[in-house]
């Protein structure tokens, strides 16, 4: 009777947020799929947690601001995941033996709102794959709350594309039998809690996560250029009035090592290197196990996609000189098909 | 003020907590502060102080959360006081932030203080000339209409001047902030009266710890015992008098009872059924009580000439049984002064009125002696509080209801209780982080309703109850909230509180965005190109007069309606012409408002443009 009305729980609350969408986003449009798990959670540990569920519908109707409401569906399903990993419940076979961290059912909520969302892109065989090899692992390292965070980081940064990417968790489900058991609550909390508050771009956090450790500058207005310089093309552009750097990013760069050069800025002799910018799409799902191109030092990229399909385009800022009139240069050592994108200039307002 | 909420939120679980509750409090202390900086560098645009509030807010409901819930805790009355005494202290520069000044009485009662201060009398007619040199930061203030006037000319204020003697030392040590610093004090008293008498009437110390920060942190307690109103007074000396009588101790009912009359005349209908319930038990306590029912009424009686000060003795009459219905119903549900949506804790004290012999007997004592008081209350046109925080004439009361919900905590949903504490910390950092929308105009909407209509386009105002203008909600609202209040805060063996919220709040919420059936010119989803607000925002007594929107030639308004025949109230003195979704329609000049039929042919948004005069447009109701 007790599982009964925790099912009829799950289904009210997934009809509310059904009925509450109202933006396009992937993310949005799981809401329901988030009332299943934040309910499934709360049936496993604490049943108050249920109350990020009006709390998303809130988020939902009143944040139009797409950046805050998709933080702010982070922030509940954060503190509901590391709610119920900070919890204890007593064994329902032996319930004088202490007290036991709901596991299993955290890694599956966190693994399947991290990678499962956009729905629609999900490689079920391979994620079902990868969700038995996370269970696994929380099971060889004893189901505590580490045992738990280890699993879900393991998922997260495994991009199951292509196939052979699945040896990490296997690798990590072999070494973990020979781990002994630790609990380590909070810091697995702590940690399960931070990449749950950027579900809504997991795969950023994935393949870039630096990025959500920097300072988010104001948006600001571009001035564009969108040039693209083969190696030893070169491009001469008068400098607008309140420019504040020049962005640029790589095409066909992604194998390219950090420091490699991929052209130059005149006067000033400004080298641009990867580093100060990446390759474009270098941080996409299919191109990440690829890539070597580190995050840009001052990354101007936009966040584009969401859940596990969002990556970060390899814009990065570059200083300019100071000079009304700059001339750019790409580096003569650029491979066959690889260029310099100058894609424009960011303004001060 | 930031580094003085940092050293309160660091004090507050020292207070409290210890051993393995701190380290765990610590634990989450840190965790939240982890997540504050990164939300921080990932919103560069969100208001600072809003973010400072919701952290600031957050932490406390945390701390709350292990004061309620954890295992080594260290609590008495004492030691909520100090608590309740650090909170409040961080909480009155928030409500002076910047350029927020008093309003509603708080400068009047501030202005005799400083009359008393400086002058040593109750004269306010130099205060008035010299504003320009008071704490007040008014300089718009003036004699309030009805204020008694002295033989010489003399301008004495309507309010009783016992607050601002109280408030007196603290002027003088610290002027504005020293009288607010009074007010806060006796919240503080009030908190320790209250845990004290919980503790009297057999409340466990679980359902105190409990019961305590949704109390004492919560509207409408906090916002009057950070401000400058008599109601926190009031509610001490109620506690104390309650607690006095249930003593049989005259050395605390006595003086009590006469803070409580002396404060506000209206509280006479508080004391009388306390003194007739020492009557019961000591015939002689009798005339005791009659002395210091009358003490009020002789102190006016000296300053103003007339015992009953501005009031009448004709208000003690009955009033038309409507008007009790419509003040009760406006208590239990108005979304802008009602308990659900303003103070949603003390439905669980409501709900204890259904377990009325299972609870404490102070409870049941309470509430006897505070239906005098709100019997005449109902019926008066500012049941609501008028200009105030919400809820203020109910705040003397909520000790009583805070016993009650007390006493059957354990009878109560965990999700009605998740419920109303998270829809409090909502209210609590809207209230701080913007006190002067803590006074609202009294027009039928409520913030919430306004705001998102505002942002969308769409009449969700018509969602919540009002009886200030009723709508279609007020008696939709009556059922739903007896109903919450019998049957939803009750605890069963499945509890679908939460998942039954979630529905009827996305329900609604849905609702809300389709065009309705009535429209309202003045409110804040109508989108509106030119014309002026009627009567003007801070009219005496708006409430009362048929708000609308007046349109001038060129103006026009836009809104959401739905298709079908329609009938529009409005008014025009010199005739007016409009046109309303693709046709004409001519208002003929009348001193009375017409009702005007008109057609909306689809649903959707519609237009409303005034061709030629000028019409002041009330509403629109369709035909059903």
């Amino acid at each position: 009777m007790k599982q009964l009305c925790w099912v009829v729980a799950a289904a009210l609350s997934a009809w509310a947020c059904h009925l509450a969408v109202q933006h396009a986003t992937p993310v949005d449009r799981a809401l329901p799929l988030i009332a299943v798990a934040v309910t499934l959670l709360a049936a496993v540990s604490y049943p108050s947690l249920m109350i990020a569920v009006p709390v998303l519908i809130v988020a939902e109707v009143a944040l139009p601001d797409e950046g805050m409401r998709l933080l702010a569906f982070g922030v509940a399903v954060a503190i509901v995941h590391c709610g119920a990993l900070a919890s204890r419940r007593r064994p329902r076979r032996h319930p004088g033996d202490g007290s036991e961290t709901p596991a299993f059912p955290v890694c599956v909520t966190a693994v399947v709102l991290l990678r499962w969302i956009p729905l629609g892109s999900v490689l079920f065989v391979r994620e079902v794959l990868l969700l038995a090899l996370c269970l696994g692992i929380v099971y060889a390292l004893g189901r505590t709350p580490f045992a738990v965070a280890v699993g879900v980081l393991v998922a997260l940064f495994t991009p199951a594309m292509p196939l052979r990417t699945l040896l990490l968790p296997a690798l990590v489900l072999v070494v973990a039998f020979f781990v002994p058991k630790v609990q380590l609550a909070w810091v697995s909390s702590m940690a399960v809690g931070l990449v749950m508050l950027f579900f809504a771009w997991s795969g950023v956090v994935a393949r870039a996560f630096p990025y959500f450790l920097r300072d988010t500058r104001p948006a600001h207005a571009r001035f564009l250029v969108h040039q693209a310089l083969p190696a030893n093309a070169s491009l001469t552009l008068d400098v607008p009035p309140g420019t504040r750097a020049l962005i640029v990013s790589g095409a066909n760069v992604a194998h390219l090592r950090r420091g490699t050069p991929l052209g130059r800025i005149e006067p000033g002799n400004i080298d641009i290197r990867i580093g100060d910018a990446s390759d474009w799409g270098y941080t996409r799902r299919a191109a990440f196990y690829a890539a070597r191109n580190p995050l840009p030092r001052d990354p101007a990229g936009l966040i584009r996609d969401y859940g596990y399909e969002a990556w970060l385009d390899g814009a990065g800022r570059v200083p300019l000189p100071g000079a009304r009139t700059i001339h750019i240069v790409a580096d003569a050592a650029l491979p066959q098909g690889a260029s310099l994108q100058v894609e424009g200039f960011e303004l001060e307002r | 003020m930031i580094l003085a909420t940092l050293l309160g939120l660091v004090a507050l679980p020292l207070l409290a907590l210890r051993r393995r509750t701190l380290v765990a409090y610590w634990g989450v202390d840190v965790a939240t502060w982890l997540l504050a900086w990164l939300l921080w560098r990932r919103l560069p645009s969100f208001d600072p102080y809003l973010g400072c509030v919701v952290i600031a807010v957050v932490k406390l409901a945390t701390f709350s959360l292990f004061l309620a819930r954890g295992r080594d805790v260290r609590w008495s009355a004492n030691r909520a006081a100090l608590i309740a005494a650090v909170v409040y202290a961080l909480t009155i520069p928030a409500m002076l932030r910047e350029h927020t000044v008093i309003d509603g009485d708080e400068p009047f009662y501030l202005l005799i203080t400083e009359s008393i201060a400086r002058d040593f009398d109750l004269d306010l007619a130099n205060q008035y000339r010299e504003l320009a040199h008071s704490e007040v930061g008014r300089t718009d203030l003036g004699p309030q209409f009805g204020d008694p006037t002295g033989a010489n000319g003399e301008q004495y204020s309507r309010h009783e001047p016992f607050l601002a003697l109280l408030m007196v030392p603290g002027y003088a040590i610290g002027g504005l902030h020293g009288a607010m610093a009074v007010v806060a004090l006796f919240g503080v008293l009030l908190v320790r009266s209250t845990i004290r008498w919980m503790e009297d009437e057999g409340v466990s110390d679980d359902a105190a710890r409990a019961v305590f920060p949704l109390f004492a942190f919560a509207p409408p307690v906090l916002y009057y015992a950070t401000r400058i109103w008599p109601e926190v007074p009031a509610a001490f000396f109620f506690v104390e008098a309650l607690r006095g009588v249930r003593q049989q101790r005259m050395k605390r009912w006595l003086p009590a009872l006469f803070g409580l009359v002396m404060l506000k005349l209206r509280f006479v209908l508080v004391a009388v059924p306390l003194v007739l319930f020492l009557f019961r038990r000591r015939p002689r306590a009798l005339i005791v009580g009659a002395l210091v029912i009358a003490a009020p009424l002789v102190v006016v009686w000296l300053i103003t000439g007339s015992a009953t000060n501005v009031h009448s003795w004709r208000e003690i009459l009955p009033a038309p049984a409507p008007r009790y219905v419509k003040g009760l119903f406006g208590l239990l549900t108005d979304g802008m002064s009602g308990i659900p949506f303003q103070a949603p804790f003390y439905l669980l004290g409501l709900y204890a009125i259904t377990r009325w012999k299972e609870t404490p007997r102070g409870f049941r004592m309470g509430l006897i002696a505070a239906s005098l008081y709100i019997l005449y209350l109902l019926p008066r046109p500012e049941w609501f509080g008028g200009w105030a925080p919400p809820l203020r004439y109910l705040v003397f009361f909520m000790p009583v209801l805070a016993l009650g919900a007390a006493s059957v905590w354990d009878r109560i949903s965990r999700g009605a209780i998740a419920l109303v504490s998270a829809w409090t910390i909502g209210l609590v950092i809207h209230g701080v982080a913007h006190p002067w929308r803590l006074f609202h105009i009294a027009n039928g909407e409520n913030l919430i309703g306004e705001w998102l209509s505002a942002r969308h386009h769409a009449d969700f105002s018509r969602l919540f109850p009002s009886f200030i203008r009723e709508n279609h909600a007020a008696y939709i609202g009556v059922v739903v909230v007896v109903a919450v209040i019998v049957f939803g805060v009750r605890r069963y063996k499945y509890d679908l509180a939460i998942p039954l919220a979630s529905l009827a709040l996305a329900a609604g919420l849905a609702h809300a965005r389709q065009p309705s059936s009535r429209v309202e010119f003045e409110d804040a989803h109508v989108i509106r190109e030119g014309g002026d607000l009627h009567p003007p925002y801070y009219t005496m007594m708006r409430f009362a007069h048929r708000g609308g929107w007046v349109v001038h030639e060129g103006n026009s308004l836009s809104f959401l309606a739905r298709k079908g025949e329609w009938t529009l109230h409005a008014i025009t003195g010199l005739g007016a012409t409009i046109e309303l979704a693709g046709h004409a329609y001519q208002i003929a000049p009348s001193d009375t408002y017409r009702a005007i039929r008109v057609t909306i042919p689809e649903n959707g948004r519609v237009t409303l443009r005034c061709l030629s005069g000028s019409v002041n447009l009330d509403r629109m109701d369709r035909d059903d």
